[in-house]
């Protein structure tokens, strides 16, 4: 009797553990391009092998519809288990209230300590819970060609927005095809804000969009100086077409030379490696106002766990194996972010390059690159950055005055409630 | 006319058809030129109007590294499959609204026309729900099913068309034999129908072959995307590799040719014998 | 006993596009109905309510909409007159027998095979501003001196995705025309030589009203086509710049798009019903004479 029991409590051991195996993971990407899903895909396979018994589905929707088939499977609770989200997403995504609170995980998590300051903080967008757990940062730093500047007797980057005017304006020869600035034309949020805030030294750390004594930014006369500099840069070193530019536009112009100087991302590094190479480009931190401060933010990807997911406990394995530091560096070196682990800028000599001494220099100073945060948790958020590029083209179509337009941003903002 | 006359008129002809031949052809010519570029001679400027080495990586970039093949044949796979269900019901019904007569048929075949009004994308949303609930999505069965849906209306009109055309006496004959209707339609006017069957079919495959929004909301897998689906995920954040674009383009434009070219000639009689009448 | 066999067979014939159209088009339509009149998004899925009109006025009162709604008008319109005249003009071109005509046709036809998604980005490609091969053309003529932006330029994205949907429809309109001037009998032809009538009164007073019923069916069908497969609009422009191509079906998406709103993007699909049932009925009308009966 007693050997039957056994067997039995064996036999049923063996089929919870047999049933056990087969879990599939599915994981949703949302900045789809094929080159990005073959680096998730080799990351997926990697935790497969680590894990045998589950299974990774990758789901790689079109770029420009990824976001609207997360929302929509998310709100029909199509099966998910880890969903990929932008910050400016997060707040969004997060109302739904389909998203599990990380909280618990990420204070138990090894990681945690090595982590850079300030990146879970900038995650905890929606009712001060992180409910996303990024996988990399993005943060604008200058991008020049020296043996342009060269050309001009320009040895060194400048190192203020003044000096951004003078060398622009100085290499801008419309009839050579030489200009200077590399303008954003459209979306140009964080390209417009960095220019602007600038001008003013007591922006809130919590609310790029204000100052630290509460008013909106908008109504302050510095935001006009701002605005008209940065319109200044368009007109006067910019080509006329860059009004319409985007991101590849902004790129083949870097690359083929016509304006030396730019505004990007990290993920800018990958793409320019491959178009450029390495020797042809460095980055420099950004340039300071008149204040002697600049005022980046933060944005961020990250990962996030339903809370109907069947699978959590696995999906947060797979979220930490992803920032884990070698599998980091990888998918950072491949798709061009920056990692959220320190250990990574400590030990993996390419984060240490010339390319990133931007970035290095602004982390290693936060006196004078003060990092904020945009008002991402407001729910005008959304039409914010539609009508942040509608408007500059009005103003640059000679439809609209910079007064006018800033009446109208701050209008927004009062009525958004900031 | 005098033979002046006729020469200047043929030249204008043959200037006219000259013209359109050139307008059709050029994209076309520009797109293949296009993808058998290599990567970096695609945004030089000035343009290179041919490519100074011939080069196929962007094929192979699409078959082996954005594994196209896959998705080559799940397009085929739900076009042909929803083309022919919806071909044969077309059939069905377009020849009892042809041949017989009944109260309200004029008005089935005017409602049949009014649901071509409905903005495909006004169904998207619904339908979406509908199929979640029957667990139906990210499965090509789904994806079929909704071009059936979109489809059949307009084939039935097209098969009515077709059927109007066919003299009625021949199958008279064949029922005054002993046949019933149904033998009677596949034995005697089916046969007679074969042109329009070609060219319901071949329409019905073009449009779904195709379609780009429902697949790309329905679709969830990599392993189930389609053609369409494949070529708008080329366009990513960093824009839009067009070498790439071009041969998926060009690729994915053998079929519809294919099937197009064949059946030209049919789509051409369908679309107006019922469109006059007499 | 035979009338009953009779109903059944008509039935069960029946039977499948009616539950076809009934399940997947009818259904979600009454659906989309009652959705336009809710606040159904993506953010407030389970707090769903009536709100009446509200959509509706939203869209009505926003101040593109005018502008939505005459580029609706202008584009069907003017992508309708040009695909009937440029199509006319190439079936009349293709009307008598020449060596290589099946081949031509088979050439001149294929755009049409094309899906509207993918003929919007091929020529937004060949418009590009700095890369595309119209603008390359223009300068080496020395019609233009810099590279035109067709598509980042609000005057100049409307009439270059006009023209490019004019591209698409041609072939159509050709091969309907064509077809209606094949079942032109030549004897009416060979009277009027008789009569001594020129080529050009031939072509006003014979082959235009003998097309006349063609031409009035195919016109409602593509107008209708038009309207609902905006692919072309959306693959060049998406509806930008600054919405001057945008029409009420890329308007839909785009709400979806941005605004994750489906509600109030049901509420554009029951306009854009509303006007295609206004338009065909204002249409058949006028054009008495005219056999729709497809």
């Amino acid at each position: 009797m007693k050997r039957f029991v056994i067997l039995l409590i064996v036999l049923c051991l063996m089929v919870t553990l047999l049933g056990a195996k087969d879990i599939t993971l599915r994981v949703i990407q949302v900045f789809t391009s094929p080159e990005r899903t073959k680096i998730l895909e080799t990351i997926a396979e990697q935790f497969e092998e680590l894990n045998p018994g589950v299974d990774v589905e990758i789901i790689s929707p079109p770029y420009e519809t990824a976001y609207n088939k997360i929302y929509l499977m998310v709100s029909t609770e199509q099966p998910l288990d880890v969903v990929e989200v932008g910050d400016w997403s997060l707040a969004g995504m997060a109302s739904m209230g389909k998203l599990e609170s990380l909280e618990p995980y990420i204070a138990d998590s090894e990681m945690t300590p090595h982590l850079i300051k300030g990146v879970v903080k900038s995650a905890r967008i929606y009712e001060d819970t992180a409910y996303v757990m990024p996988n990399a940062v993005y943060v604008k730093t200058l991008f020049y060609r020296p043996e342009i500047l060269e050309k001009y007797n320009l040895l060194t980057p400048p190192h203020s927005m003044g000096e951004l005017m003078a060398y622009s304006k100085y290499m801008t020869d419309a009839d050579k095809a030489q200009y200077g600035f590399d303008w954003r034309g459209i979306d140009p949020v964080n390209f417009m804000d960095l220019v602007v805030t600038s001008f003013f030294d007591d922006i809130d750390p919590q609310c790029m969009y204000k100052t630290t004594d509460g008013k909106i930014i908008f109504e302050d006369p510095r935001a006009l100086e701002g605005l008209t500099f940065y319109l200044d840069l368009y007109y006067q070193t910019a080509p006329k077409d860059s009004i319409n530019w985007g991101f590849d536009d902004q790129i083949n112009s870097f690359v083929s030379g016509i304006t030396p100087l730019l505004f990007q991302d990290p993920d800018t590094t990958g793409l320019l490696n491959s178009l450029l190479g390495e020797d042809h480009y460095q980055t420099a931190p950004l340039p300071v106002g008149p204040s002697g401060k600049v005022y980046p933010t933060f944005g961020f990807g990250g990962w996030g766990i339903p809370n109907y997911s069947e699978n959590k406990e696995m999906a947060w394995k797979f979220i930490e194996f992803f920032n884990s530091p070698e599998i980091s560096a990888y998918f950072c070196k491949n798709y061009g972010a920056l990692p959220i682990d320190q250990r990574v800028y400590d030990n993996d000599p390419y984060f240490s390059s010339n390319i990133f001494a931007g970035w290095q220099h602004m982390f290693a100073d936060p006196e004078t690159y003060r990092f904020t945060d945009y008002p991402l948790d407001n729910p005008a958020w959304f039409e914010w950055y539609q009508l942040q590029g509608e408007t500059q083209q009005k103003i640059l179509l000679g439809r609209m005055t910079p007064e006018a337009a800033l009446k109208e941003w701050a209008d927004f903002w009062k009525d958004a409630g900031l | 006319m005098n033979r002046s006359k006729r020469i200047t008129l043929n030249l204008f002809r043959g200037a006219g058809l000259a013209f359109y031949l050139f307008i059709a052809v050029f994209p076309l010519l520009w797109i293949f030129i296009t993808s058998i570029k290599p990567s970096a001679e695609v945004y030089t400027f000035p343009i290179k109007y041919w490519p100074s080495k011939v080069s196929f990586e962007s094929y192979r970039y699409l078959f082996e590294f954005a594994d196209f093949g896959k998705y080559f044949l799940n397009s085929l796979f739900v076009s042909i499959t929803a083309s022919l269900v919806s071909t044969l019901i077309a059939l069905f019904s377009g020849y009892v609204l042809a041949r017989m007569r009944f109260r309200g048929k004029s008005v089935l075949v005017i409602f049949l026309f009014f649901v071509q009004m409905i903005p495909a994308y006004l169904l998207m949303i619904p339908q979406y729900s509908m199929f979640s609930s029957f667990d139906l999505i990210n499965k090509l069965s789904g994806i079929i099913l909704v071009y059936i849906g979109l489809g059949a209306a307009f084939s039935t009109i097209m098969a009515r068309g077709f059927f109007v055309r066919i003299p009625v006496s021949l199958e008279e004959s064949a029922l005054m034999d002993g046949c019933t209707r149904l033998k009677a339609l596949f034995k005697v006017t089916l046969p007679l129908m074969l042109p329009g069957v070609a060219a319901i079919f071949s329409f019905s495959f073009v449009q779904n072959w195709n379609e780009i929004f429902t697949a790309a909301l329905f679709l969830n897998s990599d392993s189930k995307m389609t053609v369409p689906v494949a070529l708008y995920s080329f366009i990513s954040k960093a824009g839009i590799q067009w070498n790439v674009l071009a041969a998926g383009i060009v690729v994915s434009l053998i079929p519809t040719i294919f099937v197009f070219a064949f059946a030209q000639k049919y789509i051409v009689a369908g679309l107006t014998k019922g469109s006059v009448k007499e | 006993m035979k009338n009953r066999k009779r109903f059944w067979f008509i039935f069960w014939m029946l039977v499948p596009v009616f539950s076809v159209v009934g399940f997947l088009s009818i259904y979600p339509t009454i659906k989309g109905f009652i959705l336009a009149f809710q606040n159904y998004t993506v953010f407030t899925f389970n707090r769903i309510r009536f709100i009446g009109w509200d959509n509706f006025e939203e869209i009505i009162t926003d101040m593109d909409f005018l502008m939505i709604l005459r580029n609706t008008l202008v584009w069907i319109a003017v992508s309708v007159f040009f695909q009937l005249l440029m199509g006319l003009g190439l079936a009349l071109l293709l009307r008598k027998p020449f060596k290589g005509r099946g081949l031509y046709s088979g050439l001149v036809f294929y755009p049409w095979a094309l899906s509207g998604f993918a003929i919007g980005l091929l020529w937004s490609w060949l418009l590009n501003g700095q890369f595309g091969i119209v603008n390359d053309v223009l300068i080496k003529l020395n019609f233009i001196e810099e590279g035109i932006q067709f598509l980042s330029n609000p005057d100049t994205a409307m009439l270059s995705v006009l023209i490019v949907n004019i591209w698409y429809g041609i072939p159509f309109f050709a091969i309907m025309c064509l077809a209606a001037l094949q079942s032109i009998p030549d004897s009416v032809y060979e009277a009027a030589d008789i009569d001594g009538a020129s080529g050009w009164a031939k072509l006003v007073k014979i082959t235009l009203p003998y097309i006349r019923p063609t031409i009035i069916s195919t016109v409602l069908v593509r107008s209708i086509w038009i309207m609902n497969f905006p692919d072309v609009i959306y693959g060049m422009t998406r509806g930008g710049p600054a919405k001057s191509t945008e029409i009420l079906s890329t308007y839909m998406i785009n709400i979806v798009y941005y605004e994750n709103d489906y509600s109030k993007a049901s509420a554009v699909g029951v306009l854009v019903i509303l006007l295609l049932l206004i338009y065909t009925i204002l249409y058949l009308s006028f054009s008495k004479g005219g056999e729709v009966e497809i």
